[in-house]
């Protein structure tokens, strides 16, 4: 039967649209020979590209991303995949309400998270702001480490780890071997996630960037503000294509739409 | 099971430490008592904000932009959402991905498009110019619009997901039943997917309206300094004119927001819940 109506699928066309053409419009401008932001670009040149790799805020913003997304999802997980166990296997009191408080996070606004960091950390402890974001940036991944892996680990069945412990098996090699095997596609999902939020993030890491260690995308942030040159839209196509690279290698270990399932569980 | 309640303890304690003390207590603590100024003068403040007609039509538009563009997330998104979840096109899957794939990119380089698009030798302005729509091409850049634009670019990916699991869930054949009843396609949209997809389509409202009047980065570039929201606003008191009081106000006001739509949607699922 077919269930389509034109006008559901006239509107889907049109958020397509919006979703995709201003993305496409930044690639296109990428290859402009021009020195000004303009469609359709003058010619046809790679020279932006080589600008941008060859600009030095931005590559030192880059690793400094790389390095803050990669140890803040490697926390997020050291302490949230434990949590998440104590949370659905240990029998708590008030278990409703710390799960609840590990997903506040997600309510908080961002920049009020920021802020708040900047004040306690920086200003009051004068801890510096590697440190004061690796602090931000884990705590607003937990939600996700939380309930990514709680999604999957919901899925596996608690009496095969009983059957475990009472054939005489450790707690830990309980986990190893039976919950851990479970919670794998769920832990991957939400390192990938955490990884993801962490490099783009830019409302935590406004106010905390220093001289020493800025990130990337708070860095292009602050460039655009003060030029109107296509280098901009040139990182933008390699973040670009570097994301759709990982997307790729999501999709062949797990299935993109998986991943985001977890999300809204 | 973990059958020691001091072994949970101890799993739980590493993530719940860094939870309160690293955001929770932090926030509170801004909120209420920032460094520098008292609770008194933040409340003070906060009260001079909610009378000041120029602090006041910052959180109006900071309202208008947060549900117009809840409005139009839900028109787009559920309707491509029920399209992606009922078809059983091969073109469904790579589709789907396609809608979420903006998820992973980065704000900045979503936002960015539109200064393209909408900028002052922008696609747009030189068509109008170029069709004689008018002498100038129009400064689309910096107004309302362009906010709303963006921020629907950036949220709709949201709306769709969420829509999509709702609609899931739904029984495709209750659909054909309400068909084989009689009911035409509207009609069957309205009284039959739409209804049982509610919690999720209040989910999917929730968000993007929580995400709209928080966001930073989209404002900020395309809104500049005359289209201000409480965000780009808290950003100039806490990062520029370094007045407390004032940005703890405007994060008092932020938050305000944000826990009472969760609240409302909350109580609205609820309600749902129970006349099932």
């Amino acid at each position: 039967m077919k269930r389509s109506h034109p006008l559901a699928n006239t509107l889907a066309v049109l958020g397509y649209s919006v979703m995709i053409v201003p993305i496409l419009f930044v690639v296109a401008t990428a290859f402009t020979e021009g020195e000004t932001l303009a469609f359709p670009p003058e010619g046809f040149s790679f020279r932006w590209f080589e600008a941008a790799v060859d600009y030095e805020p931005f590559m030192e913003a880059l690793v400094s991303s790389l390095q803050l997304a990669l140890v803040s999802t490697v926390l997020a997980l050291a302490v949230g995949i434990p949590a998440v166990l104590a949370i659905m296997r240990g029998r708590l009191p008030g278990r409703s309400v710390v799960e609840g408080l590990f997903l506040s996070p997600l309510i908080l606004p961002e920049l009020v998270v920021g802020l708040a960091l900047f004040q306690q950390f920086m200003l009051h402890l004068e801890l510096d702001n590697f440190r004061t974001l690796l602090i931000g940036h884990t705590a607003i991944l937990l939600p996700y480490a939380v309930r990514v892996t709680g999604a999957s680990l919901a899925l596996a069945d608690p009496t095969l780890e009983d059957a475990a412990r009472g054939l005489g098996a450790s707690p830990w090699r309980t986990f190893r071997t039976v919950t851990l095997p479970v919670l794998r596609p769920g832990i991957i999902s939400a390192a990938l996630l955490s990884f993801v939020t962490s490099f783009n993030n830019v409302p935590i890491s406004l106010l905390l960037q220093s001289r020493d260690f800025r990130t990337l995308p708070v860095t292009m942030l602050d460039y655009v503000q003060q030029n109107y040159t296509p280098i901009v839209a040139a990182m933008s196509t390699l973040l670009l294509a570097g994301t759709v690279a990982l997307a790729f290698a999501a999709e062949r270990i797990l299935g993109f739409a998986r991943i985001f399932g977890g999300i809204n569980r | 099971m973990i059958r020691s309640r001091r072994i949970a303890l101890a799993l739980l304690l590493p993530g719940l430490a860094l939870l309160v003390g690293g955001v929770l207590a932090p926030a509170l603590t801004m909120l209420l008592s920032p460094p520098r100024v008292s609770t008194g003068e933040v409340f003070d403040r906060l009260g001079r904000m909610l009378s000041d007609p120029h602090d006041l039509a910052i959180i109006l538009r900071t309202l208008r932009v947060g549900l117009t563009v809840t409005g139009i997330c839900l028109v787009l998104g559920f309707p491509t959402a029920y399209l992606l979840a009922r078809s059983r096109s091969r073109w469904a899957g790579p589709l789907l991905a396609l809608a979420i794939f903006p998820l992973l990119l980065s704000n900045v380089v979503r936002t960015y498009g539109w200064l393209v698009v909408l900028g002052s030798n922008g696609v747009i302005g030189q068509a109008i110019e170029g069709l004689g729509l008018a002498d100038e091409a129009p400064q689309l850049l910096y107004t309302e619009l362009a906010v709303v634009l963006g921020l629907t670019q950036l949220f709709l990916p949201l709306a769709i997901v969420t829509c999509y699991s709702a609609v899931a869930q739904v029984d495709a054949g209750l659909d054909d039943a309400a068909r084989g009843l009689g009911a035409g396609r509207v009609r069957t949209m309205w009284s039959v997917v739409i209804p049982l997809s509610m919690p999720g389509i209040a989910m999917a409202a929730t968000l993007v309206f929580a995400g709209s009047v928080t966001a930073y980065t989209t404002p900020y570039l395309l809104g500049g300094s005359r289209q201000t929201m409480l965000a780009t606003q808290l950003f100039r008191y806490s990062g520029v004119s370094l007045d407390w009081a004032a940005a703890s106000a405007t994060a008092v006001i932020m938050t305000t927001l944000v826990i009472l739509i969760y609240s409302a949607a909350t109580v609205v699922t609820r309600a749902k819940a129970v006349t099932r």
